[in-house]
């Protein structure tokens, strides 16, 4: 009897143990359908991620091309400008040039013509040739028709080189300008054999000679002769050439009508 | 903007003019009276007689040269700003000129921008 109580004490703990086993192997299995199932829940989560960020990444990369066009068509028209604000900047300074120079014609015309005096006019040429040109050392002639030679009327240092005053028509540079009625250039000109002389204008109304400038040394800050330069001087050869014979004219005609003047009076006293 | 006045002073008619017209283009410098003189000698007396914000002057002149003129003038007016402009372009001219008291130096022929340029800085 004591024994079969036993068995079945141990039966009865061996079914418990059985019992707590399989609540065990369900708890097991439980647990690792949990863990599959949370694992598959990481998966899909992670691929859910990649995708986002790949649309993310997309969105962004498509921004930063459209900004990086953007940049590319900015830094293109910013130079566009850049070199328009350049070319601007040299036209504007070309512009100030030309007015520049416009105004040193107007200045030399207006002042050649405003006076009739023929030293007045002659002193006017000295004074552009030495202002305006920049001429350090020339000498302004006039023709003489009659004895066929150019007279010194006036320059800077013209007395020194030229101490008799006068030139026969086609001796030295001056003549041979006043008899060509062509003007010399010291650069290359055949007629340049060592010369001093840098420039040599005829002064000509029409084919009619009147005179010759000659220029032989620039100031010291003057490099050379600028494309001004030789704007102005062609404009000094015509005007000084018109104010000198208007000058010459008027001249005479007072004189004569002095004489006349004269005459009358003595015709009327007798 | 005040008007202002300024002296231009140079034996050559054909130099005054062109002065004055480049003077006349000035950008912000206001309205301006403008008087010429044809020596130092008027130069000065016109000076003496008016209140002048500006003297521009050459050098060699009749009765009274440049030099001599800026030397009165600063004996009467250490301030008037005094702008030289002459053919004399040796390096003692140009010291000599500026110890005198002139402000600025420039060389004929003068570049009109140049001279703006200058005008332009001393009114800034």
């Amino acid at each position: 009897m004591g024994q079969n109580e036993e068995i079945l004490k141990l039966f009865a703990r061996s079914e418990e143990l059985l019992e707590t086993i399989r609540r065990g192997k369900q708890f097991t299995e439980e647990l690792l359908r949990e863990n599959e199932r949370l694992r598959l829940r990481i998966v899909q989560l992670e691929k859910e991620l990649l995708d986002a960020n790949g649309e993310e990444m997309a969105r962004v990369r498509g921004e930063n091309d459209q900004l990086r066009r953007r940049i590319e068509w900015l830094e293109r028209r910013f130079g566009e400008v850049e070199a328009e604000n350049k070319d601007f900047v040299q036209r504007y300074l070309q512009v100030e040039e030309q007015n520049e120079g416009l105004a040193n014609l107007y200045v030399a015309s207006h002042q050649l013509h405003s006076t009739l005096d023929l030293n007045e006019v002659i002193q006017i040429i000295v004074e552009i040739l030495l202002n305006l040109i920049g001429a350090e050392e020339f000498a302004i002639f006039i023709m003489d028709e009659e004895a066929k030679e150019l007279i010194f009327a006036g320059g800077e240092a013209g007395a020194r080189r030229f101490p008799k005053g006068r030139i026969p028509l086609g001796q030295g540079i001056e003549g041979a300008v006043a008899a060509r009625k062509e003007p010399y250039r010291g650069d290359g000109d055949l007629m340049n054999q060592g010369s001093e002389t840098l420039i040599c204008l005829p002064l000509k109304l029409k084919e009619h000679l009147v005179g010759v400038i000659s220029i032989y040394k620039l100031l010291g800050q003057k490099r050379g002769f600028t494309a001004l330069d030789y704007e102005l001087l062609n404009l000094l050869a015509g005007h000084a050439a018109t104010a000198l014979v208007s000058s010459k004219l008027y001249q005479g005609t007072e004189r004569k009508l002095r004489t006349i003047e004269g005459f009358m009076n003595l015709l009327r006293s007798h | 903007m005040a008007e202002r006045k300024f002296l231009v002073v140079d034996d050559s008619a054909t130099m005054r003019q062109l002065l004055i017209m480049a003077l006349r283009k000035l950008d912000g410098v206001g309205p301006l009276t403008l008087v010429e003189a044809f020596d130092g000698k008027d130069g000065f007396e016109k000076f003496q007689a008016g209140n002048f914000d500006l003297v521009l002057t050459d050098i060699k002149m009749p009765n009274m040269d440049g030099l001599e003129l800026i030397g009165k003038l600063r004996e009467v007016n250490q301030n008037v700003p005094i702008i030289i402009i002459s053919t004399k372009g040796e390096e003692a001219d140009i010291q000599r000129g500026l110890s005198m008291g002139a402000n600025e130096y420039l060389l004929k022929p003068i570049s009109t921008i140049r001279l703006k340029e200058i005008i332009g800085k001393l009114f800034a």
